[in-house]
């Protein structure tokens, strides 16, 4: 089914949305963009425990400014109690697909839950000039002896080969008491 | 003869069902040789012959290709089956034909592939990880079948499992 929909604009906007989860955030969302003339291009949401979070890169139509989105979608997201923001992002950037950043790397983390694990292993990956891509926490185990697991994607010139950094995580382990895996992350293409 | 277009989704020649190749189609010496030179041209492994057009059971696989990968080397299989496979994991992988994204499927660790060589002879390969899995890949293309119909996760994901 087309309807006439507005001449979209070489303007996009990234638009985050989070608050409680419940069934029918991405709908009451999509069909909200939909109706202001809005074109969802990239998107990744997920849930933390019971708090939903998402964010939409989003081609705008001739007209709409970005910093209207929120408002302009409260019809319909209003009832859902988000949390809506919203910012320009410039066309060279939100069209940039190129997959020069891909990960590379994979690293696990893990160990009797305590502060500064995340602190620690972000700030090895930096200084190494690592980009981390995706991150993932979790506290598992039982209550009384929480562990603290932690995944990350990492972009790293070099790749596994990079002994500095591979001793830099090292010696996270005895000062975190963490274990730590480094591991390359292998896609084949067929 | 020549290096083909790999054909891109969404061509619709990827999403069909491909033909019995019969092995005495006068067409398919030049066939063989398409998709020999194109799999040559490409930065891939493995190749099936609706990748390059022709909507027919056709693959040609040669794991050798990446560096560090051991297997049986070049081969040219029609009518290729799998008989068995075991022990499923989750790999991460991309295709020619589906570019700038990879996703984590399922494939079997363990495969083996039945299918009639070029001159005739019926060939059985038992064949294990990358290879195993670019025949499974491969095979999937003779059915209409691509990873994106077999993502198991969107993203490395250790914590959310099925069932708790």
């Amino acid at each position: 089914m087309r309807t006439r929909r507005p001449a979209l604009d070489n303007r996009y906007a990234m638009l985050t949305a989070f608050g409680q989860d419940r069934p029918g955030i991405v709908a009451a969302l999509a069909e909200g963009l939909y109706h202001l003339g809005c074109n969802i291009e990239d998107t990744c949401m997920t849930r933390l425990r019971d708090e939903f979070a998402m964010m939409l890169l989003v081609r705008l139509p001739a007209g709409l400014a970005p910093d209207q989105l929120p408002d302009r979608l409260t019809p319909k997201t209003g009832p859902l109690r988000l949390t809506l923001l919203s910012r320009e992002v410039h066309p060279k950037t939100a069209t940039d697909t190129s997959t020069t950043q891909a990960p590379n790397l994979m690293l696990s983390v893990y160990g009797a839950d305590r502060p500064g694990i995340v602190a620690a292993v972000a700030r090895v990956v930096a200084n190494h000039g690592g980009n981390i891509t995706d991150l993932n926490t979790r506290v598992i185990g039982s209550p009384d002896r929480p562990v603290y697991a932690m995944v990350l994607e990492i972009h790293l010139a070099g790749g596994a080969q990079s002994e500095s950094f591979q001793a830099a995580l090292e010696s996270l382990k005895p000062t975190l008491g963490v274990d730590i895996t480094l591991r390359p992350i292998e896609s084949v293409q067929l | 003869m020549a290096v083909r277009p790999i054909r891109l989704y969404p061509d619709p020649i990827l999403k069909r069902p491909t033909a019995p190749v019969c092995l005495t189609d006068p067409a398919l010496p030049d066939l063989i040789q398409d998709l020999l030179d194109t799999l040559e041209a490409s930065p891939g492994v493995a190749l099936a012959a609706p990748q390059i057009g022709y909507p027919v059971r056709m693959i040609v696989v040669d794991v050798t290709r990446k560096k560090g990968s051991h297997g049986h080397g070049l081969v040219v299989l029609t009518n290729p089956r799998v008989l068995y496979q075991e022990c499923p994991r989750i790999v991460r992988e991309g295709c020619l034909s589906v570019p700038d994204y990879t996703g984590n499927v399922r494939r079997f660790e363990q495969t083996v592939v039945e299918g009639t060589a070029p001159d005739g002879r019926v060939v059985i390969l038992t064949t294990s990880g990358l290879e195993a899995q670019a025949y499974q890949h491969e095979i999937d293309h003779l059915e209409g079948t691509l990873f994106l119909d077999r993502l198991d996760s969107l993203s490395t994901d250790l914590f959310r499992r099925r069932g708790r």
